[in-house]
């Protein structure tokens, strides 16, 4: 549609203002960051323009959280994220692939089940079901950590949305080639599925790297704890120096940020495609 | 299943000579046939076994062990449970703490979750639109939602510093500093203006996918008619955008009331009980008070909440269409 040049000014000033405002807190927290210690608050009050320019600053807080706790706790939170994108797609291609291109009785059954179980929010049952991991004895330990976030209905629900977009010719073909069904799904379906592996991996992955409570309530020993739960602690001691917290604060974001960065579309449409069924 | 049948049925018969078989041999075609369906589920199961095995042992089980604990006693010497009926639900609601905390966790659920479909919706209409870098003011909207819960906790709580960044620009512009997270006045806000800072532009994402499959047409046939943007947004855009918005109404309002870090890592439930959403009272009554039936029981309070909300504005989303 024909907008005349005064509204365009208009739209894309009020789309700046607004994207530099949201974006602001995140430059103030990397700028901050570069700030020795409290030193930050210095440009704070009047507000100077140094605290969003960090000339002079150096590395500082990031050097002490090198040497700390918080380096393990990424380390780990990079393993745990790991292996839960890895044995995720693991349990989810199949489950979606046989939901997308079998015929067999119960699959509608099936199906409803997971979308109706995935419709279970996890936070409001992971209380009960850390006292039954403490039970199964895998509380403080790795596969506690993993286990809950291998249950992804959604995950399952992006791959067999895609797979179903897959001609079912092309399946067919395949396998009276003699290729086998493993065989098919390996070298057809999934190399032509990378948008919605990649998509599917980033919702494995943003939810470990998000979760919060889980890892708290798992009550892991300080060499298994995850980034965000060595941050948290770390800002509750006596003496805190929030310029650690917010340099710790941008790694844990910027790392997400990364990976957004470059699949932000194949995310972006396995999330539209969850919010299709809403 | 007969669709099934009948499909399989044609598949064959393309390869198979095109006269009638025998009698004998269709017989002993439906023989294979069914073997291979039967052959066909186990494999299908196979592969969705593990799948089903992790929804029912991390979802299904704790959701009937939270259940099934809320009507027991859980000692807290010996860890032994009782059978002890509605006791933990007759503890809850007779106290006044737990009704104190519904109403703080209603109050804050209703003012939170429409303001963020509201702005979410503006700033999808606002960059839906085709202006220079409109990819770069999207990213950079979308970005905070990439930002972990705890550590926007953790990047809010130092900006809202008595020195930190807020009361900076306040007191910048000749506003007096505010107290924030101290106050019991402005704690709850305070979480509120963190959590829409790190949901807009996630919401924003199912609102600009809505927006996009508007037809353009309609559009078109309307400015043609001689009707203006606010004609448009009100006839057009706005009641085709029903569902996604529905959508975002339901998942922000589930989200919210299992919101969690920020009243954990800043304010513990505080000042004065002003930010005890009901997972920190579930969590604080579990561990911190170790009352594990009553924080069950609570558990089921917050599942029976959640499932009339989610039930409630799916019934008015059929009722709108």
């Amino acid at each position: 549609m024909r907008r005349s040049r005064a509204a365009t000014v208009l739209l894309t000033t009020a789309a700046a203002l607004v994207a530099v405002s949201v974006f602001l807190p995140l430059w103030w927290v990397f700028a901050s960051s570069l700030r020795p210690g409290n030193t930050y608050v210095e440009n704070m009050t009047p507000l100077s323009w140094l605290a969003f320019i960090p000339i002079g600053g150096d590395f500082t807080n990031y050097a002490a959280l090198g040497s700390g706790a918080f380096l393990l706790g990424l380390f780990n939170s990079f393993l745990v994220a790991g292996l839960t994108i890895v044995l995720g797609l693991a349990i989810a291609i199949p489950a979606a692939y046989a939901l997308a291109t079998m015929r067999f009785p119960g699959r509608g059954l099936v199906f409803s089940f997971i979308i109706v179980v995935a419709m279970i929010p996890f936070d409001a049952i992971a209380i009960p079901l850390s006292s039954l991991f403490q039970q199964w004895r895998l509380s403080d330990s790795y596969a506690g950590l993993i286990l809950p976030a291998l249950a992804n209905g959604f995950a399952i629900f992006v791959m067999r949305q895609f797979f179903m977009g897959i001609p079912q010719e092309l399946i067919e073909a395949a396998e009276v080639d003699g290729l086998g069904r493993f065989r098919t799904l390996w070298s057809i379906v999934l190399p032509l599925s990378k948008p919605a592996l990649i998509g599917a991996g980033m919702m494995l992955f943003l939810s470990q790297w998000q979760a919060y409570l889980w890892p708290l309530l798992i009550g892991t020993s300080p060499e298994r704890q995850l980034a965000p739960i060595v941050l948290a602690n770390l800002s509750t001691q006596f003496t805190v120096d929030l310029g650690q917290i917010l340099a710790g604060s941008f790694v844990l974001s910027i790392i997400p940020m990364i990976l957004l960065l470059f699949f932000q579309k194949q995310y972006t449409e396995s999330l539209s495609t969850t919010g299709l069924k809403g | 299943m007969s669709d099934s049948l009948t499909r399989r049925g044609t598949a064959a018969d393309a390869v198979a000579p095109r006269r009638p078989a025998p009698p004998r041999d269709r017989k002993h075609r439906t023989a294979r046939i069914r073997s291979t369906r039967r052959r066909t589920t186990l494999v299908a199961f196979a592969m969705l076994a593990p799948a089903l095995v992790v929804l029912v042992a991390m979802r299904v089980v704790p959701l009937f062990s939270a259940i099934g604990l809320s009507f027991q006693h859980v000692s807290l010497a010996t860890g032994e449970t009782t059978f002890d009926g509605l006791a933990n639900y007759l503890y809850l609601f007779t106290d006044g703490n737990f009704y104190s905390m519904l109403v703080v966790t209603l109050v804050f659920n209703l003012i939170l979750n429409p303001v963020i479909v509201v702005l979410s919706t503006a700033l999808a209409l606002l960059l839906v639109q085709h202006v220079p870098f409109v990819g770069v003011w999207r990213s950079m909207i979308f970005v905070p939602a990439a930002v972990p819960g705890a550590v926007v906790a953790l990047i809010w709580s130092t900006a809202l510093q008595p020195d930190g960044l807020v009361n900076g620009i306040l007191q910048s512009v000749g506003l007096p500093a505010q107290p924030f997270l101290t106050s019991a006045n402005q704690a709850a806000f305070s979480i509120g203006i963190m959590v829409t800072w790190g949901a807009l532009g996630y919401w924003m994402i199912f609102i600009i996918a809505g927006l996009k499959d508007i037809p353009a047409s309609l559009y078109e046939a309307a400015s043609i008619d001689g009707a203006g943007w606010w004609r448009r947004l009100f006839a057009i855009t706005l009641p085709l955008l029903k569902r996604p918005m529905a959508f975002v109404l339901i998942a922000c309002t589930v989200g919210s009331f299992l919101l969690f870090a920020p009243v954990q890592i800043l304010t513990k439930g505080g000042p004065n009980g002003s930010t005890n959403l009901i997972m920190y009272d579930i969590y604080n009554r579990s561990y911190l008070l170790g009352d594990i039936g009553v924080g069950q029981a609570e558990v089921v309070v917050l599942l029976v909440i959640l499932s009339l909300i989610v039930a409630l504005q799916f019934r008015m989303m059929k009722e709108d269409d």
